[in-house]
This record gives structure tokens, C-alpha cells and sequence, in this order.
């Protein structure tokens, strides 16, 4: 799957702003996610793909920071194609090696650490950036 | 509290998952499963996953431990019902649920775990 929807113009349409720092939010925030791809014609896989993307990315912010985040999910028109954009913003401590977390296997808690890998793939654009000031990762899904 | 239910049918346990779980759903459904299991001496735990469209590394860690954890009562635990679409994310996750087998559906698991309890005790 190669994309080269990104090099094309696209517009945007910011929808909702989720905040998460309890575990219970992530449970709602899949339900209004899943409520707007369903809207906009998802098929069932590029769905599971954005869902658990999105989950993934929400366990992030209740376990790896201490107040948690948000994550802005916007619509994107690009000619035909629809997408999901999910922009997840922290003020936590930050990813000290990039590169390490986003190897299989790689978890600072015990985890499965396939968390921030496997988004890079279920996802068609993924780009992250982060210092001890934060972390804010961008990432979209295409509906195609 | 546990909210799952936990069925028994002949010497097998059925849990059918409907919801995601939080942590301290999963932590509170493990334990009951794994007294249950010994209370009831069952041999076989089958998970129904159907109602799942999502399964995220969470959730598969969950189901993970569970299996470890049944293996280690001398017991096994399958799960059924893994949707396709779940499925394809599981391999795109790379997550490897290689310590609990999985079953298209409830019925095959069932028959499944009868047969090869029925093989053990001909030994
Ligand atoms: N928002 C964040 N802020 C700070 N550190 C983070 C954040 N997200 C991820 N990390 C770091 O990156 C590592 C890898 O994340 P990843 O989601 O891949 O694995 P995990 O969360 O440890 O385990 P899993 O997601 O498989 O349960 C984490 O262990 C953590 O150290
Ligand atoms: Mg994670």
C-alpha cells in the first residue's frame, strides 16, 4: 500500500477534540470515532484499522504520562478519498528514543510494545515528535 | 466485579466477550475464570471474541496471560469468533496470539475441545 494522497491538496474538518487521561475515556472516544467513520462510508477493515490505532494512541496517554492528552480527529476530503486524522497531543514526559519506541517489542512498562509499530503500519501517514516537553503524534487514515 | 458470564458446558467453560475490557474488568474477569476453572475441574475455556471489532495490544495481552495462566491450571483455553477484520489488524499490529489457539466459531471450538478431550482419556 503506497500513498501519495498526502502530496495532494487536501482540506480539512476538524470534528471533535478528545480528551483523555482516564481509562474510561478511551472506551467513549472509540464509540464517537467509530460513530464518524461509520458515517462517512468506512469499510469494516480500514475501521478496525483506525480503531485500534486510536485505542492504542489513548493507552499511550493514560500510562505513559501523568495528565493525559487530547486527540483531535478531523476529516480530511481529498478529491474522492475520505480520511480520519487523528492529532494526539501530550504535555508529558516525552519519547526519549523515537527509534526505540517504535521497534516491536520495544515497552518502558511491560507491555506488549507493539503499541506505537503497529499504528506506524495499520496507518497510511504517521508522524511523531516529541521532547521533554511533550509528545504529539499526527497520523491519517485514508478511506480507500 | 466480574460482568462477564461464565458458562459451563459439559467439562468446558464459555465466557463470551462483549465489550472491551478495562483493567480492572479484565483483572476481575481473570480471577474468576481461574477459580472457576479449578472449582469446577473444567478442562477446556473457550473465549468467544464474536461481539469484538476491536482487539488492541491491551486486549491481547489480556488473552494472552489468560491462556498462560489456564495453561498453567492444566487446562486450555481457545478463543472464538476473531472477526476478519480484526484478524487483518492483529497481523498488522504484529501481535502474536501463539499461545491460545483460534476457532472461526464458537461451535468449531466446542467441537474441538471435545474431541481432544475425548482422545486424552482413551490413553
Ligand atoms: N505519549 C507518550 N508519552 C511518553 N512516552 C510514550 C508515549 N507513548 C509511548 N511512549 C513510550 O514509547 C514506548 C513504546 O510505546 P508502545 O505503545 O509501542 O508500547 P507500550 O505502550 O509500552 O506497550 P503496548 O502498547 O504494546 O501495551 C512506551 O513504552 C513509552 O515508553
Ligand atoms: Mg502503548
Amino acid at each position: 500500500m503506497s500513498f501519495t494522497l498526502s502530496q495532494k491538496e487536501y482540506s480539512s474538518n476538524v470534528k471533535f477534540l478528545l480528551k483523555i487521561n482516564q481509562e474510561w475515556h478511551i472506551a467513549r472516544a472509540r464509540y464517537q470515532v467509530k460513530d464518524l467513520a461509520l458515517k462517512h462510508g468506512f469499510g469494516q477493515i480500514n475501521l478496525a484499522h483506525l480503531i485500534t490505532s486510536l485505542s492504542e494512541l489513548s493507552y499511550n496517554l493514560v500510562f505513559h504520562t501523568n495528565n493525559g492528552g487530547t486527540i483531535t480527529v478531523s476529516l480530511l476530503f481529498c478529491q474522492d478519498a475520505i480520511g480520519i486524522q487523528l492529532l494526539c497531543i501530550d504535555d508529558g514526559p516525552g519519547i526519549t528514543s523515537i527509534k526505540d519506541a517504535l521497534t516491536d517489542g520495544f515497552s518502558t512498562n511491560g507491555g506488549l510494545g507493539g503499541g506505537l509499530p503497529g499504528t506506524e503500519r495499520l496507518m497510511d501517514e504517521f508522524n511523531i515528535e516529541s521532547s521533554s516537553k511533550g509528545t504529539q503524534i499526527s497520523c491519517i487514515k485514508w478511506n480507500v | 466485579m466480574n460482568i462477564i458470564p461464565i458458562l459451563q458446558l459439559q467439562s468446558n467453560l464459555i465466557a463470551s466477550i462483549q465489550t472491551e475490557l478495562t483493567d480492572e474488568q479484565a483483572l476481575a474477569f481473570q480471577s474468576e475464570l481461574l477459580e472457576k476453572n479449578s472449582a469446577l475441574n473444567t478442562k477446556g475455556i473457550i473465549i468467544d471474541v464474536s461481539m469484538l471489532d476491536v482487539i488492541d495490544s491491551y486486549m491481547a495481552k489480556v488473552l494472552t496471560d489468560l491462556a498462560k495462566m489456564i495453561k498453567l491450571q492444566g487446562s486450555k483455553a481457545v478463543l472464538s469468533g476473531v472477526q476478519p477484520a480484526v484478524a487483518s489488524t492483529l497481523v498488522d499490529m504484529g501481535m502474536k496470539l501463539n499461545s491460545i489457539e483460534t476457532f472461526l466459531s464458537l461451535d468449531s471450538a466446542f467441537l474441538y475441545l471435545t474431541k481432544e478431550q475425548s482422545g486424552k482419556t482413551k490413553k
